[in-house]
């Protein structure tokens, strides 16, 4: 009898192991009052004709809203933020990105953005996306090309 | 056959090891010289008696050598006790924890490796508001299927 509940014993404290990381993963992916704010840094010239592969499904996107033949994916950052905590991302050619998520109705996410490039601010916004969406911001002068930032968030 | 090689054979002879073929050549040398004809019959006496002698000290000696092999063997045995497992931990107990491990490694993946390319499931996309200090922003909507698009023009640079 004893040897018989022995597997079950011997079991427990990894299943109870498992049940909490379960539910701590859980309680992280879904929290609604986190957002997890991904920036992806894109640089699009007319320099040959690369088409970064780290840019999944967008790729076509890119190709048929902007008339660049080259695009090259030069940073990107994420970040598990809580509503009202500011995020900052550094950006080539010295700007940096602040995003701080806002108070929003579930399954929607907001977004307070600035971009600053040294002291000078290059942009300021509020966005409104589902959770999963993605905007693009793109513009600002880089080498030969221009720099698009991705903003996804989930 | 010389003498030489008859002394040789003779030695095999005691010792079993003398080939067939070479027994009635060595025959016909021992009729012929009482030298190498004593040398076998000395042989002949003394192999027997020195096989006799061997096997006596053998038998006398064989209860120590199985003792001492009994020791060997028991040794042999306690390191393989030594080095197995224990009986109260089941052959299976490595498969909840590396169960576990593999769960956290799911768990944290999407966290501290590198991501997966960017699959949006949505380009729905409000812009509350916008400005700028320095450039002029325009908003770009080319339609469901594609990014919403903030461009943000430099001095007219692009």
């Amino acid at each position: 009898m004893g040897r018989r509940n022995a597997p079950v014993r011997a079991c427990a404290p990894a299943l109870a192991f498992l049940l909490l990381l379960l539910l701590l993963g859980g309680g992280v992916g879904t929290a609604a009052d986190t957002v997890s704010v991904d920036v992806g840094s894109i640089y699009a010239s007319n320099e040959g004709t690369a088409m970064d592969p780290a840019l999944g499904n967008i790729r076509g996107k890119l190709q048929s809203m902007f008339n660049y033949t080259s695009y090259r994916m030069l940073d990107r950052k994420r970040r598990t933020l809580a509503v009202g905590q500011v995020g900052e991302y550094d950006l080539p050619g010295r700007r940096t990105m602040r995003v701080t998520p806002l108070a929003a109705p579930e399954k929607k996410v907001r977004l307070s953005v600035q971009i600053n490039e040294g002291p000078k601010s290059l942009l300021t916004t509020t966005l409104g996306l589902s959770r999963g969406g993605m905007v693009l911001v793109g513009g600002p002068s880089h080498q030969a090309g221009v720099l698009i930032f991705i903003i996804s968030a989930e | 056959m010389d003498c030489r090689t008859a002394r040789k054979r003779i030695g095999e002879k005691a010792d079993g090891r003398l080939p067939r073929e070479a027994e009635g050549e060595l025959s016909a040398h021992l009729a012929g010289c009482p030298a190498c004809a004593l040398d076998d019959a000395g042989s002949s006496v003394v192999g027997p008696a020195l096989k006799a002698f061997v096997e006596s000290r053998a038998a006398e000696a064989e209860p120590r050598l199985d003792a001492m092999w009994t020791r060997v063997r028991a040794g042999i045995e306690e390191q393989r006790q030594a080095t197995r497992v224990p009986a109260w931990i089941p052959r299976w107990a490595w498969l909840p924890p590396a169960l576990a491990l593999a769960v956290l490694a799911l768990l944290i993946y999407p966290t501290v490796t590198e991501r997966s390319p960017f699959n949006p499931s949505s380009f729905d996309v409000s812009v509350e508001d916008v400005e700028s200090d320095t450039a002029t922003v325009a908003l770009v909507d080319k339609g469901e299927d594609l990014p919403r698009v903030i461009w943000i023009i430099e001095d007219g640079k692009t």
